[in-house]
């Protein structure tokens, strides 16, 4: 395997009596999409927020491409993209606008209507972020995200709350850009997501990573546990039945 | 720098294409402006008069209209005493049925004895007139007599004491409720949080939000002074460099409460109230409508340190009176002490997340 861009070791997060995250520890290869899935409250986001920088960290130790967060939190951030869950943008300035005013905060000139093919968007290069469709804005977050060609991208949530084609348009965007070299964490509680994105994904829970493989593996487990499902026969689901009635097509237009 | 210079830039054209905000900030201002070129103060210090006329003699009558000073209102006795007893008369007159002013005859006055001020004034008014029309009728008598010639003089209107009030209530405003709430919707949306996972100094963000600020606010103070000139007939003596110099001072005092009450709230719910609260007051009792001589004295004393009766009274001085920044001591003072007390409150209020 290759070598390790992000370790994580024993990270802990109180707020007062509760413990938000309980020691995790991790690995993230370079090149891979990393998943943290759980429910709700499990402190997925607290845990991407301490290894982002935004949070401080109460205990452990983040090394990212070999820079300890907690010493050198102004190096992290030059060096890794961030989607955060709901973020949002200034309203007032365009989509060019805002890609070249990011690119300035890390000192780089960039080219917004290349970032903008890299998540399809051109065609709304002058457009407002409040004129955008759900799965537009999250595109758009992921492009700004790649303004300083970063080493690890972040996405926390990047689908909660869009419809199936725009899921399934996003997952391709994700792909494509693992594909050109980019690490990827993200978090998620959609199941397939992580099956049909991560090389390996972390299950979270209470604070706690209670899992972590790559998703085959992990079913591998469950089934020579003696897990069955009661009906394996299912051929279809009701997302299936949605797309192919709806289409692929996507619907922000 | 040229990060900063972007950011400045970025900040301007948010600000400028919130296109209604910044068109009620200049027009609100000069609505107020124009409703209240409309009010007559001059009336309003007429001393109104009732008349009871029982002769057909009118040269009194003429001769107290001729002065200009009253306010007469010609009526029955009883209508007229009605009248002063609810407070709408200084005096009233009962001229007798064969009056005649250079006889001896009597007038009777009835007098509000709740104004003992006007009653004198309009008494010793009254009686000019009557020894001008007694003297009149004896043209041997030797007398002096007084040749007026007109001077053109500097007639402050009502709008020339107005503007610069309006003009520092509308800096104040816009300052306070434009960065709190700014500031406010900023970071419940998330969009701090997202400048701070970047590699900026966040300092350099508050910079660039002051700079554009700061230029509205002079845009502000040369809109307004340019249409109080142009369409209200300004009398406007001062130094416009003066005046924005002292309006960017006011305005870092005023940005700075709003970056404070940004820091305290949570949402723009909680900003409002807030933003009210400490501005109302000031909008009232600072001078800006009105001269606060009018106000019991334990009030003017406390106003006399509201920050915005500094700027009121600094924009006066140099609208009105012509003074420049150095002769402007205790408004100067003031407003330097209120800066840096309110940017010590904003840097320990302020917060990014």
């Amino acid at each position: 395997m290759s070598q390790a861009v992000l370790q994580v070791e024993n990270l802990t997060k109180r707020y007062g009596e509760v413990v938000a995250v309980n020691g995790v520890s991790f690995e993230v290869m370079r090149g891979e999409i990393f998943g943290i899935l759980g429910p709700n409250g499990a402190g997925k986001t607290t845990t991407l927020e301490m290894i982002e920088t935004l949070r401080p960290i109460d205990a452990g130790r983040v090394v990212l491409d070999g820079i300890d967060v907690t010493a050198h939190p102004q190096r992290v951030k030059k060096i890794i993209g961030v989607q955060l869950q709901a973020s949002s943008f200034f309203d007032k300035l365009r989509l060019t606008e805002l890609l070249s005013l990011f690119g300035e905060l890390y000192g780089r000139r960039v080219g917004p209507l290349q970032l903008l093919d890299e998540v399809e968007l051109r065609e709304k290069a002058q457009a407002f972020v409040n004129e955008l469709s759900g799965g537009q804005k999250q595109r758009f977050s992921i492009a700004a995200a790649l303004v300083n060609d970063p080493v690890i991208l972040f996405l926390d949530e990047p689908t909660t709350g869009l419809d199936p084609q725009a899921r399934r348009h996003l997952w391709g965007v994700i792909k494509r850009i693992r594909s050109e070299g980019k690490t990827i964490v993200l978090t998620t509680h959609y199941m397939e997501e992580a099956e049909e994105l991560c090389d390996r994904v972390a299950i979270m829970d209470k604070g706690k990573i209670i899992a972590n493989a790559p998703p085959q593996t992990l079913i591998q487990q469950l089934l020579l546990n003696g897990f069955r499902k009661e009906r394996v026969e299912r051929l279809a689901n009701l997302e299936d039945v949605f797309l192919s009635l709806t289409g692929h097509s996507l619907r922000e237009e | 720098m040229r990060l900063k210079w972007m950011l400045f830039v970025a900040s301007l054209k948010m600000m400028f294409r919130q296109k209604e905000a910044i068109l009620w900030s200049f027009i609100f201002p000069l609505f107020m402006i124009f409703l209240f070129s409309f009010v007559d103060f001059g009336g309003i210090n007429k001393l109104p008069i009732g008349l009871v006329n029982a002769s057909s003699d009118t040269t009194l009558v003429d001769a107290l209209h001729k002065t200009g000073a009253f306010r007469l209102h010609v009526g029955s006795a009883d209508q007229e005493l009605v009248a002063l007893m609810d407070g709408d008369r200084i005096l009233v007159i009962e001229i007798p049925q064969d009056f005649h002013p250079h006889r001896n005859d009597s007038l009777i006055l009835y007098a509000n004895a709740g104004k003992p001020q006007e009653v004198q004034l309009a008494q010793l008014l009254l009686q000019r007139v009557l020894d001008e029309l007694t003297f009149s009728a004896i043209p041997a008598l030797p007398r002096t007599h007084i040749i007026t010639r007109q001077v053109e003089s500097r007639n402050l209107s009502y709008i020339d004491y107005l503007l610069p009030g309006l003009l520092s209530m509308s800096i104040m405003q816009s300052g306070v409720f434009g960065v709190a709430f700014g500031f406010v919707s900023l970071k419940k949306r998330g969009i701090l949080r997202r400048l701070l996972v970047t590699p900026m100094n966040p300092n350099d963000f508050i910079v660039a939000s002051v700079g554009s600020r700061l230029v509205l606010l002079s845009l502000q103070v040369v809109l307004m002074v340019g249409a109080g000139i142009v369409f209200f007939d300004l009398h406007f003596v001062g130094s416009l460099w003066e005046m924005l110099l002292l309006g960017l001072l006011g305005g870092v005092i005023f940005l700075s409460i709003g970056f404070a009450l940004s820091g305290i709230s949570k949402s723009e719910d909680q900003v409002a109230p807030l933003a009210n609260v400490i501005t109302l007051p000031m909008v009232l009792l600072s001078g800006v409508f009105f001269s606060r001589s009018a106000l019991p004295r334990f009030a003017h004393l406390i106003t006399d340190f509201f920050p915005l009766t500094y700027l009121v009274d600094g924009m006066r001085k140099i609208a009105i009176d012509g003074a420049s920044m150095t002769q402007l001591g205790t408004e100067v003072i003031g407003l330097l002490v209120w800066g840096a007390v309110s940017i010590f409150l904003a840097v320990k209020a302020f917060r990014w997340e």
